[in-house]
């Protein structure tokens, strides 16, 4: 059994009093395996955001169903939702959402300090995984006084600490510099080395190019994908970059 | 451009920002209300027919200073709250092309709209709050209440330029803050990574230094009306301790808190610590101001109170019988002894030419002179009161007011009357009592004389103990073998002025068979006949004064004050609620966006709650435990207060105390309770 299944997928956004609805997924139909490391591709408007807050449970599906690891997303109940999403997933967005309230350490603390683990047991992992991630020296500064990529460095620890059954980003490299952003996407490359599950999504090429698996979105349904097999990033780049291209064109598969 | 845009603009961003100008605007206008009734009442004649108004006016006027500088604080705070909710919306504005200048003339209008409905509706709240005071009271003491609640010209000019003044400084605030920022840094305002405040080591330790004087100075004045200016330094040392001790302290508070990992890293600890440690500062100035308030409160609430409750204790106390008769003269002379006799001849006929029956009655004569009390010596050389009246400041160090002390002379057999005891004495021995805490042994020196303790006695026995009323300096019991002889000795010494400083006293004080009318009757025919027979003798402060004529007066007054004591109880109660309220909210919206973060990581709707009233508990006892120190350090000095108004009844000062600090704290949690909730909608 895949650790992901998703089947049937489609979410229409009702327009308001009466206004045009939006059919933002389809038909969507794909699964990730354990230990993969997939990137979901598209344009702006493809619905990959729209995706992935389905897949974590942040937003609800108009049909289909979601599986993670056996479970059903959408029979899980409201009140139960979010500490699934803490048990389960480790999310990394865009714009960090780091809390400027907490230090770097507490930030990453605060899913286990949710959950109510004690103080040892977190330090411990952290200590684990800080080194790997090259934050053992920010850990006692606060979000203010880092740089992007420290930042972005940080929430994947936050993703990380709970070890999660997967990771999802949102564009994690979207609000980062290009040195940054190689330096975090060889992060996930190794942090998938360890056997962590990654489903990013991604409109850069170059973020995709590191990933084993690319799927492309479009108008709501998947409508290509790649597997790395034994290329190099590099030849991975351009296959993606001619992938792109023909989508553009408007080709057909 | 045309004329009116930016008023335009200013009225639509008001009202876009509804949410937080509406509390902010029903702030200031409470603000105003406030300072123009406690103006009207303390600078107006309003109540210049009051027993006792003297008082009642001091402590107001007092308070409108500390409405004005609270005030002042406390607008500030809010307006910090609300101008960076709308920072954003000013750096969209600069964007779009405006400079600096047009953002400063809409600021300007804000400032002018907001002021002028704060004021007008400030003076409107405050003058239909006065009228229905004055109904209130008439009311509860009777029609013919001589108390008249009116509108002031004066009171409301006042009002316009403090307020007026306050709002401008306020303004020129806003304009500092939208100039000197950065256009991107305007829009960033709200997501911009605030600096969590460093723990302020210095300033917390200047909080306490202020506070800890300002108890002091409080707790160190023993005559509070000769020394109000001192008292009012002390209460600024207070109000600016407290909020500088509650921001920093705050803050430190929240940092020992981390610092403790199996507290801290605690779900329900977890958020509400680290959130109360990033805005303490502003936190801490919300904290101070309900601290203040609810001081006020308990102050006002519990002293009038007090007043109220024990008004019949008072009465009792200040007129021990039915008809009460006093007279005084200067120095010592035996014709004093002789005329007083020749009229409690003429009263005793008086009273049974209008048939009725002196009974229960006593009489005494005492003299008494104040000095400065040391080392079992009264010092009559010098002069403390007029020291501390002319510069309180500079001889509250050299002068312990505990030492300032009033010695009466007794004869023995006014003693042995009074007590009924079989004393004897021979020349040179004495009886000597003491109201205070003085301390002698078996020598007493007043002046250059040298008395023989012989015993020491108990002024609380039998009808003596109505000798001793409305104390309030310390106070020493002489009994001689001869008050005549004595007393003549001490008519030598002579104050400054050349008055002799030694106070020859006369009472007489009696019970009739008459009902409650008639005795009023008596009294008055009783008192021209004694001022006609004294006032021509030289005596002065003749009084002949009936319980039961003095009982309204007495009801009249101690309910104005506890009806007064209510009055800006509310209002500031209001202004309470509203203050946490306004923190609630403003906490909400800013924590609105980091809850969702929260969330997002994993914090379910339960642990939400938890967190909110983990930090409930530990922000709401902080005010009320404050205002319950105040309240300890400023009680003796409201005692002192009471007994001008013959209230001598501690046990009951602190049971009304304890009272009022109860209900508040109930109330006061109720409304935490609910506005806790107003957040949680908010968050969530």
């Amino acid at each position: 059994m895949s650790l992901l299944e998703v089947t049937g997928l489609q979410k229409i956004y009702k327009g308001r009093r009466g206004g045009a609805s939006v059919e933002a997924l389809k038909n969507v139909n794909f699964t990730v395996e354990k230990g993969e490391y997939v990137a979901i591709m598209g344009e702006s408007g493809s619905g990959k955001t729209t995706l992935l807050n389905i897949l974590a449970a942040l937003d609800k599906a108009t049909a289909g169903t979601v599986m993670l690891d056996g479970m059903n997303l959408s029979t899980i109940k409201d009140s139960a939702i979010a500490m699934f999403r803490r048990d389960n997933l480790g999310y990394v967005f865009q714009e960090f959402n780091l809390l400027d309230t907490f230090t770097i350490e507490d930030n990453i603390y605060l899913p286990l300090v949710l959950a109510g683990k004690r103080h040892q047991d977190m330090s411990a992992r952290l200590a684990q995984i800080a080194p790997a991630l090259g934050i053992t020296d920010l850990l006692k500064k606060y979000p203010y006084e880092v740089s992007g990529g420290q930042k972005q460095r940080a929430a994947v620890a936050r993703a990380l600490i709970t070890s999660p059954k997967i990771i999802l980003a949102d564009e994690p490299t979207g609000a980062l510099d290009s040195k940054s952003s190689d330096e975090l996407l060889a992060l996930f490359k190794q942090v998938n080395g360890m056997g962590q599950t990654v489903l990013m999504v991604t409109h850069s090429v170059k973020a995709a190019s590191h990933a084993s698996r690319v799927m492309f979105i479009k108008d709501g349904v998947i409508f290509h994908q790649i597997y790395r097999g034994d290329a190099t990033d590099q030849q991975m780049y351009q296959k993606i970059s001619d992938t792109l291209n023909l989508l553009a064109q408007g080709g057909e598969q | 451009m045309k004329i009116g845009f930016y008023p335009k603009m200013a009225v639509s961003g008001m009202r876009k920002n509804g949410r937080l100008y509406l509390p902010y605007i029903v702030a200031c206008i409470l603000m105003v209300a406030v300072f123009y009734i406690m103006h009207l009442l303390g600078f107006s004649k309003m109540l210049e027919n009051f027993q006792g108004s003297g008082t009642a006016r001091e402590m107001l006027k007092l308070g409108t200073y500390i409405m004005a500088i609270f005030g002042t604080l406390f607008l500030f705070y809010t307006q910090s709250t609300l101008i960076k909710g709308r920072l954003k919306e000013f750096g969209l504005y600069n964007v779009l092309g405006m400079n600096r200048r047009n953002l400063g003339k809409i600021i300007f209008f804000e400032s002018l709209i907001s002021g002028f409905i704060s004021l007008a509706g400030g003076l409107l709240i405050g003058i239909g709050l006065s009228k229905l005071a004055e109904l209130g009271f008439r009311k509860m003491v009777g029609l013919d209440s001589s108390y008249k609640f009116v509108i002031s010209g004066e009171s409301v000019l006042c009002t316009v330029i403090v307020y007026g003044l306050i709002f401008f400084l306020i303004f020129l605030n806003a304009v500092r803050q939208v100039r000197f920022a950065r256009t991107i840094n305007l829009i960033n305002s709200d997501k911009a990574g605030e600096k969590p405040p460093k723990a302020n080591w210095f300033v917390g330790i200047l909080g306490l230094l202020l506070l800890g004087s300002g108890y002091v100075l409080a707790l160190k004045i023993k005559q509070p009306l000769s020394a109000l200016a001192v008292f009012f330094a002390a209460v600024i040392l207070v109000i600016i301790g407290t909020y500088l001790v509650l921001i920093a302290g705050s803050v430190l508070l929240c940092r020992i808190l981390q610092k403790n990992k199996s507290y801290y890293y605690k779900t329900n600890h977890f958020v509400s610590v680290s959130s109360m440690a990033y805005r303490m500062k502003r936190n801490g100035a919300g904290l101070a101001s309900i601290c203040i308030l609810l001081t006020m409160i308990l102050v006002m609430i519990s002293s009038t109170s007090a007043l109220y409750v024990n008004r019949e204790e008072t009465l009792n106390n200040q007129y021990p019988r039915h008809i009460n008769l006093s007279a005084g003269n200067e120095g010592y002379s035996d014709s004093y002894g002789e005329t007083t006799g020749k009229v409690m001849n003429g009263i005793n006929k008086e009273v049974e030419d209008y048939g009725a029956k002196v009974t229960n009655s006593f009489s005494y004569i005492t003299c008494s002179i104040t000095g400065y009390f040391e080392d079992g010596k009264l010092r009559l050389d010098l002069d403390p009161i007029k020291m501390l009246d002319d510069d309180p400041l500079k001889n509250m160090a050299s002068i312990d007011y505990d030492k300032v002390t009033q010695v009466f002379f007794f004869d023995v057999d006014d003693y042995n009357r009074l007590t009924g005891n079989n004393e004897s004495l021979s020349s040179g021995e004495i009886l000597a009592g003491v109201v205070g805490k003085l301390q002698f042994g078996n020598e007493l020196t007043i002046g250059d004389e040298t008395f023989k303790v012989a015993k020491k006695i108990d002024h609380r026995q039998g009808n003596f103990k109505h000798t001793m009323k409305n104390l309030v300096l310390s106070t020493l019991i002489v009994v001689v073998d001869d008050l005549g002889e004595v007393a003549t000795r001490y008519n030598r010494y002579v104050e400054g002025s050349g008055e002799k400083m030694l106070e020859w006293e006369w009472y007489y004080a009696f019970d009739t068979d008459l009902d409650d009318d008639k005795q009023v009757i008596l009294c008055s025919q009783l008192k021209e006949y004694v001022r006609d027979e004294l006032y021509q003798q030289q005596f002065h402060a003749v009084r002949c004064e009936s319980r039961v004529g003095e009982r309204q007066d007495f009801v009249e007054t101690f309910g104005g004050l506890f009806f007064l004591g209510i009055l800006l109880s509310v209002i500031f109660l209001v202004s309470c609620v509203l203050i946490i309220y306004y923190k609630q909210i403003s906490e909400g919206f800013e924590d609105q966006s980091r809850f969702g973060i929260m969330q997002k990581v994993g914090m379910t709707r339960e642990n939400i709650k938890k967190s909110i009233n983990s930090q409930m508990l530990t922000v709401f006892l902080i005010p009320i435990i404050f205002a319950c120190m105040h309240l300890a350090a400023v009680l003796p000095i409201i005692h002192k207060l009471l007994q001008l108004f013959g209230h001598n009844n501690m046990p009951l000062l602190l049971i009304c105390a304890g009272i009022c600090v109860a209900v508040c704290g109930i109330f006061y949690a109720v409304i935490y309770k609910l506005t806790s909730n107003a957040y949680y909608r908010i968050v969530s």
